[in-house]
């Protein structure tokens, strides 16, 4: 899902990063000072899932492979500020260590990956969350990977309407490509990881009401 | 039997000049082209994907122009040395957009080859990143504690 660097020119990355660059600031400054020291180790250890998990290729039909955010469940259990921090350090590592990303396209993809589909999550699950909790749970995750995905698809299809150089694949083909393996495969599984991993916090006593 | 001197001299003149006409020439010159992989962590190929190549002589029109064959490997002949940008841009919006130094075509050096990461090498990857995101978070965790009235 990671759009990579130089597939995104300037007039894209620019206006991104102006948008990214004081949310991260806002986000960090309200969620990462001195009262959420306590909440640090498990933040940590799931921002290490995600970026785990987001190494892990799981291969779908069509001949390409495509990966979990695994930061649903950071909204879900905290708030999307707190997701957005996280992906982009996450993203961050990985552009820096593996070359998936970049660094000019990672505010672009911290904003689709880390902002709008964890803030997704985060809202289908409060809608929902009186009904059932881990249903709940599941439908965040599985909305927040949607919207992420169809985040990511429309940048890359007004890319190549801007400038095809960049991106020389056609919006109809990469909305396709995008969204028929995350609304059939990545969804569901990333519905079942958030399920799976609040059931382990709850189980380990690390899961505190809310 | 002078007809058939003539005759066979002159089979051996045609043969002898270049071909022309309706006829398609190639050439196959081995260790001259350069090969590029390209893969998923996992090990699953980028097969039949869109490829480019730009010469460091010409950076706006490709050199190459193509697909990944099913093993997601391309090649392509540099005819000068440099800096040879490769992107291969998957539909799903993966892709690669990397450089590839070539060194001047028929000169020593050539046929070098970049190695592909090693199993270790990958492997420790995740492990590298995750010790980073416990570092970060560990020293948040130690600021502030030592904060803490």
């Amino acid at each position: 899902m990671h759009v990579p660097d130089g597939f995104l020119s300037p007039v894209i990355t620019r206006p991104a990063w102006g948008a990214a660059a004081p949310l991260w600031y806002w986000a960090a400054r309200r969620n990462f000072g001195a009262s959420a020291t306590e909440s640090l180790p498990i933040l940590g250890s799931l921002t290490a899932l995600a970026f785990v998990v987001q190494r892990l290729m799981i291969p779908v039909p069509g001949g390409t492979s495509a990966h979990l955010t695994g930061v649903a469940i950071l909204a879900i259990l905290y708030n999307p500020g707190v997701a957005f921090v996280c992906e982009s350090l996450v993203l961050l590592l990985q552009a820096l260590f593996f070359g998936a990303g970049g660094f000019t396209v990672l505010a672009v993809n911290a904003l689709a990956m880390g902002l709008l589909g964890p803030g997704a999550a985060w809202l289908a699950y409060r809608a929902l969350r009186g009904l059932s909790e881990p249903g709940a749970a599941f439908a965040g995750a599985y909305v927040g990977m949607q919207v992420a995905t169809l985040a990511v698809a429309l940048v890359l299809g007004l890319q190549h309407r801007l400038d095809p150089a960049y991106m020389p694949v056609p919006f109809e083909v990469t909305v396709a490509a995008t969204m028929l393996p995350s609304l059939t495969v990545l969804g569901v599984v990333e519905g079942l990881f958030t399920v799976a991993t609040m059931a382990l916090l709850r189980r380990a006593r690390l899961l505190h009401a809310r | 039997m002078r007809p058939a001197r003539a005759l066979l001299a002159l089979a051996l003149l045609a043969a002898a000049l270049p071909a022309s006409g309706h006829e398609v020439m190639h050439e196959v010159r081995r260790g001259r082209a350069v090969a590029v992989r390209a893969w998923f962590p996992g090990g699953e190929s980028l097969a039949y994907v869109q490829a480019e190549v730009f010469s460091p002589a010409d950076e706006k029109v490709p050199h190459w122009k193509g697909r990944t064959d099913r093993n997601g490997w391309l090649a392509f002949v540099p005819d000068v040395g440099g800096k040879w940008r490769v992107r291969i841009v998957d539909a799903t919006g993966h892709g690669l957009d990397t450089t590839v130094d070539v060194a001047a075509p028929d000169l020593p050096g050539s046929g070098s080859s970049d190695p592909p990461a090693g199993a270790t090498s990958l492997a420790l990857r995740p492990v590298a990143g995750v010790a980073v995101i416990a570092a970060v978070f560990a020293f948040l965790y130690l600021r502030g504690r030592r904060r803490a009235p």
